[in-house]
């Protein structure tokens, strides 16, 4: 319906199609990139770009998490300076990541992961402290001990706080991708988004956000939708 | 009732006024499975130091079943909570099995008031997560977990989620999660006081039958005098601020017991008795009123808590 809307401002032509061009052109857009291959090219590079920034904060944010949820020193420490960063957008980490990687991969993905990893921490942090102590207890007087006891007892408490963290992780991971890259030229689907800009193809430009905002949906429906499902009431009393 | 059942059978043994030796040669001849030798606790709280366990002394023979019984606040869980390794003694040692405890051990399980199951894991999970711990392979685990959720006659539940599960039923994966991983001894921790009368009767029952089957060592805490009575072989009765032990029981009763035979009623009476001047300290520490601030030093500061001993009892 909302593409039948669309199509129906379209034929108003009330504004030029270099400003707002109709569905079917857009469609077309589409199904060339995807012909060609070069809107498969950009999502490919992109969701590699993500899965390496956002896997590596995902193992830092989680450690990091579960430092300063059991120890005090790294609340006091660790713990003050996250929630400092948090205040800071993610993309003002760019000048600082371009001039530590240089203009490459590596710099985006540091970008993705400096998005990522505080939510996550902040998320496990949290989580920790929320574990209910007769559970710890119950598990040391069967014999859980150190890693164990994180393993079998801490980290599966902290599970449904994790995971919020890691979906709010995500989505800043996602939008960090994006800003950075739209500001450094290495291919990806912000690149295409450029590129659609610099060639004056509103088309382009609509079809990549189209994608964005589909990869966005799919990924969040997939991975964070069925885990609330397989913890049901997790955090409830045992 | 048969004869020589009665309340005249009730042997008490007066901690205040027998002597060490005296208490000594009543302990069993049998393997000693639990020491606990001059354990003292205390706190510090803004009305000066607090005793909660005061020179305690517990010896507890293998397959022995032992209920600690005092009101509120005398200590008992405190006390439990040492034996079972997770809060340390300012002073005195705990021996289990003859081996100075050093922290908790999955020779001592803890049932705990609240189940504690973990809702993340099914039930048959839950039973054999001691024994993951322990590094038992997959199907031995699960054969070992079967064996006691039958035990607690759960079997239909294994695959059940924690929270599917009722109170008495969460209690039980408990103690079959504990017996799972074949500990010395169980140590429980008012595990029935927040069930309702009936499943707790069913519990008593079934509590009962385990232990005879399985002969393991039990000290069991609990507030309610009858619930002892029903449960143990020996009773000890707690003091408040310091806890001390004040009067041992011993209940030579048939099993299994029934919580409204009219034995355990009248050894529950006498026992009452012997409690009752220890809930009345609670009480009148507990009231607010005016008279709190005399209270509050009465029971709690180091000079009232000494001249307590033996005092008030």
């Amino acid at each position: 319906m909302l593409a039948g809307f669309w199509q129906l401002l379209f034929w108003l032509d009330i504004w030029p199609e270099y400003v707002l061009p109709s569905p079917v052109s857009v469609g077309k857009t589409l199904a060339h990139g995807v012909r060609d291959q070069s809107l498969l090219i950009g999502v490919a590079i992109s969701m590699k770009r993500i899965a390496i920034g956002y896997g590596i904060s995902l193992g830092v944010g989680v450690f990091a998490g579960l430092l300063i949820g059991r120890f005090r020193i790294f609340e006091d420490t660790l713990g003050s300076l996250i929630s400092g960063l948090q205040t800071l957008p993610t993309i003002c980490w760019l000048p600082l990541s371009l001039l530590w990687f240089g203009l490459n991969d590596k710099a985006i993905i540091f970008l993705v992961f400096m998005g990522a990893v505080l939510s996550i921490a902040t998320g496990t942090d949290s989580g920790v402290k929320n574990v209910p102590p007769l559970y710890i207890r119950a598990a040391k007087t069967m014999g859980a001990k150190r890693w164990k006891l994180y393993l079998e007892v801490i980290i599966p408490a902290a599970l449904p706080h994790i995971i919020i963290g890691m979906k709010q992780g995500w989505s800043f991971a996602w939008r960090s991708l994006m800003a950075g890259e739209l500001l450094i030229v290495c291919l990806g689907l912000g690149h295409l988004l450029m590129l659609g800009r610099e060639l004056n193809d509103m088309s382009q430009v609509i079809a990549v956000m189209l994608i964005i905002i589909l990869i966005g949906i799919l990924v969040d429906r997939l991975f964070f939708f069925q885990s609330r499902k397989t913890y049901p009431r997790t955090l409830g009393p045992g | 009732m048969s004869e020589g059942v009665g309340v005249d059978n009730l042997i008490e043994l007066d901690y205040v006024k027998v002597d060490d030796g005296q208490r000594r040669s009543t302990a069993h001849s049998a393997k000693l499975d639990l020491r606990v030798q001059h354990v003292s606790k205390s706190f510090q709280s803004k009305n000066g130091t607090v005793y909660v366990l005061e020179d305690i002394n517990l010896e507890i023979s293998q397959g022995e079943f032992v209920c600690l019984v005092g009101p509120s606040g005398c200590g008992k869980s405190t006390l439990m909570n040492i034996v079972a390794g997770l809060e340390q003694a300012d002073s005195g040692d705990v021996w289990a099995n003859g081996r100075r405890i050093q922290g908790a051990g999955p020779d001592r399980v803890v049932i705990f008031q609240e189940a504690a199951l973990f809702p993340w894991l099914n039930v048959i999970k839950n039973v054999e997560f001691g024994l993951k711990l322990k590094g038992i392979s997959g199907r031995e685990r699960r054969t070992i977990a079967l064996e006691y959720l039958k035990m607690v006659h759960l079997t239909k539940f294994q695959n059940s989620h924690i929270h599917e599960l009722s109170g008495g039923m969460k209690q039980r994966v408990a103690i079959a999660r504990a017996l799972a991983m074949n500990p010395e001894m169980l140590l429980m921790d008012e595990p029935f006081s927040a069930l309702d009368a009936q499943t707790r009767w069913i519990l008593h029952y079934e509590l009962q039958n385990i232990w005879m089957k399985t002969k393991k060592t039990i000290l069991f805490v609990t507030h309610n005098i009858r619930e002892a009575v029903c449960l143990a072989d020996r009773v000890f009765i707690l003091s408040t601020s310091p806890g001390k032990i004040k009067k041992e029981f011993f209940i030579d009763l048939p099993r299994p017991r029934d919580d409204n035979d009219v034995n355990v009623a009248e050894y529950s009476t006498r026992i009452m008795k012997e409690l009752k001047t220890e809930i009345d300290k609670v009480v009148k520490c507990e009231m607010d009123a005016d008279s709190c601030v005399e209270c509050d030093i009465k029971c709690t500061t180091v000079e009232a808590a000494k001249t307590d001993i033996g005092g008030g009892i």
